[in-house]
């Protein structure tokens, strides 16, 4: 109970101090699902001086699998005699036709697993059956992914497979920063990437961009600090990569994580969800990995295809559009009847932005 | 084609739509209350629910004791004496005839606490692969202790709301075996509410009271704002939740407003018998506390004033929670 007037007054005191710095109008993006989320859910955005706007980026996983991935996951999902396993954010993001979890109601094999071990079991249990498991997120689920494929290798497993949809941000934060549409004065960074991948993959930024960084925690008051230090920043002209989540990011990242990544995959160009193919944003398995790779082992084709009709997803990710500024916001897309996944994704912008304030804006 | 999904179960917005359209088949001939357990003629209230749990024994209890408390916990909220149970029990074949008697054990015991008897009863016996184990049904039907029968239309404009304890123990707990989180301290708060509910009947200024069950907290209140004509507001820091229950929810991507209770209520008391039902509360559950009020502002929506002090919306839970990515 201590801690009760106490969290409010340090809310209280950056929010002073964000006044301070915010002499004129600032527009900071929050590169992460997670921060995203805790925002809305704190309701950060009403203690903001009038100055500041925070725009959310693409950097919830679930959001940026391309319409074309999703309807790959969903096509392979549906074969007899084969288990697909998925992180639980997936099962609802929906594809050309229908969603894994519709594929589940109808007798498909998707199981909701919470870790990657949790497929290479099933497969260890279920030897007579093909076990796929649908790998997306960034640079924080990559590691475990291809620790789990050298395992699987180690172990001789026969039936197991990955659909590997991982993908990079500091790619697209680069096509952000080239955006000439995008006005962003600073971004707050993703901790959890940062944690694995360190702070120099963001030096670009400030250098050849002149936007402001800050790498922040998770919990209300470590983001508020960020964005003080973004407007600090900016007000002093001193655009530069400040680390402030010293208690979970060291400068250089988890070599070992980052070693797990090299060893097992390599960069490709991926098609991000309305942001089309950016070079270099994804990782594919290296060729001496390909029979744990489910795009060859079932000769997939992973298609381009258009989004549904008057989906904004791209704009919305790319922080050009509010939620609400999507035409379908609330009218075609709610979270019971989602057009695109990040009105699905727990950590989606729109999800967030519905669950959260749209009572309200109503 | 429109298909039954896990979502439908959740207690949420979905779980809400399926019902209503049953209930519309059923027309004039059904009642619509929404409320916990129905109150029919001559002071008898009466509830059915049906349980399903995995896995069937968890710290704190078991599916035989869920079964009772859960169904008279229905009572106890609309200030319902439980007396008479039914109890249905599906078995899938090749269960340990040890398992089952145990727990008809635990079932049994919280029915003697609560002096209530079993009169009657059915079992069946599934082909093995068409049903978990077990599932079980539980009738509960009692007498009416109230004058102003506890229910949402009760709810007044400047009403306190109170939880009896803290919350989201059962839905973290369960998550966490789910989903292979070890957390030794967690413990499902599963309990009979009726030792609590029983000294408030005779407290006029009790409103409304509810379990906070599937969907929790969140959707209980969601289900108060939209169902009558009032807002609610409430505070974050002044909500009992155990810091386990925070790291289990923050670690799947949960909002511990929507993780399930076993055990814990919500009341909505008039201003002038605060005093009155707090005392009487604390001596049987010594973590209660008011956690907000019902308001005349922003009809249908329940605002949450955060630990930081901004405001947000609380929404009921849509689908099935599933955990997130990172």
């Amino acid at each position: 109970m201590q801690e009760k007037g106490n969290l409010r007054d340090k809310a209280e005191l950056l929010q002073r101090a964000l006044g301070f710095f915010a002499k004129e109008p600032m527009t900071f993006m929050e590169v992460c699902g997670t921060h995203t989320v805790a925002i809305y859910r704190s309701g950060l955005r009403s203690l903001l001086p009038k100055n500041i706007s925070l725009v959310s980026g693409p950097g919830c996983p679930v959001c940026v699998t391309d319409q074309g991935e999703v309807d790959a996951a969903i096509k392979l999902a549906e074969k007899k005699g084969l288990i697909f396993a998925t992180y639980g954010d997936m099962m609802r993001v929906p594809g050309t036709k229908g969603s894994l979890r519709n594929l589940r109601t109808q007798g498909a094999d998707v199981r909701v697993v919470r870790s990657c071990d949790e497929a290479l079991d099933l497969a260890l249990k279920n030897p007579t059956k093909e076990v796929v498991f649908l790998g997306v997120g960034f640079e924080t689920t990559a590691p475990s992914t291809a620790a789990i494929i050298l395992e699987a290798e180690e172990k001789k497993v026969r039936n197991f497979s990955v659909l590997c949809f991982h993908k990079l941000v500091p790619p697209a934060l680069r096509l952000l920063a080239e955006s000439r549409e995008l006005k962003v004065d600073g971004f707050l960074l993703p901790g959890h990437v940062t944690v694995v991948i360190g702070v120099k993959p963001y030096e670009f930024l400030p250098r050849d961009f002149n936007i402001s960084c800050t790498i922040a925690g998770f919990e209300p008051l470590d983001i508020m600090e960020g964005l003080v230090e973004l407007a600090r920043q900016v007000h002093d002209k001193d655009p530069k990569v400040s680390l402030l989540y010293a208690r979970a990011v060291r400068p250089e990242g988890n070599t070992r994580a980052k070693k797990f990544i090299r060893r097992v995959f390599d960069e490709a160009d991926a098609r991000w969800r309305g942001l089309g193919k950016i070079k270099n944003s994804g990782l594919r398995l290296k060729p001496e990995f390909a029979c744990f790779d489910a795009i060859t082992r079932f000769d997939l084709d992973i298609k381009e295809v258009p989004l549904p009709s008057g989906c904004k997803c791209g704009e919305v990710l790319m922080g050009k559009l509010r939620p609400e500024e999507c035409p379908l916001f609330s009218i075609r897309c709610t979270p019971d009847d989602p057009v695109g996944p990040c009105m699905v994704s727990s950590e989606g912008n729109c999800a967030a932005c519905y669950k959260y304030s749209y009572k309200v804006m109503r | 084609m429109m298909f039954i999904e896990l979502g439908h179960g959740s207690g949420g917005r979905p779980t809400q739509q399926l019902i209503k359209e049953i209930l519309n088949i059923y027309g004039n001939q059904s009642n619509k209350d929404m409320e916990d357990c129905a109150l029919i003629e001559n002071g008898i209230g009466v509830t059915i629910d049906g349980f399903t749990v995995s896995p069937r024994f968890f710290p704190g209890g078991d599916i035989g004791k869920l079964a009772i408390c859960g169904s008279t916990n229905d009572l106890a909220v609309r200030g319902v004496k439980p007396l008479y149970l039914a109890m249905g029990i599906l078995i899938e074949e090749g269960l340990l005839k040890e398992e089952l008697l145990k727990v008809i054990e635990s079932a049994y015991r919280v029915s003697r606490d609560l002096d209530v008897k079993l009169v009657a009863g059915d079992t069946k016996v599934l082909p093995r692969g068409q049903a978990d184990g077990m599932y079980i049904t539980c009738c509960a039907l009692g007498e009416v202790l109230t004058d102003n029968h506890w229910g949402i239309k009760n709810l007044y404009p400047g009403d306190y709301l109170i939880v009896t304890g803290p919350i989201g123990q059962h839905g973290a707990l369960i998550s966490a075996l789910h989903y292979g989180l070890e957390v030794d301290e967690l413990i499902s708060d599963c309990k009979p509410l009726w030792p609590l509910m029983e000294p408030l009947t005779s407290i006029p200024g009790v409103k409304c009271a509810r379990d906070c069950t599937r969907g929790g907290l969140g959707t209980v209140l969601c289900e108060w704002a939209e169902g009558s004509n009032i807002g609610i507001e409430i505070e974050e820091e002044l909500i009992p939740v155990n810091s386990e229950v925070v790291s289990v929810a923050d670690v799947l991507g949960f909002d511990v407003l929507h993780l399930a209770c076993e055990g814990t209520a919500v009341l909505a008391v008039d201003p002038d018998y605060l005093r009155e039902v707090l005392s009487s509360l604390k001596k049987v559950a010594p973590h209660c506390s008011v956690i907000g009020k019902v308001t005349e502002d922003h009809v249908g929506i329940v605002g949450l004033k955060t630990k930081i002090g901004g405001m947000r919306v609380i929404d009921m839970l849509v689908g099935e929670m599933v955990p997130r990515i990172c």
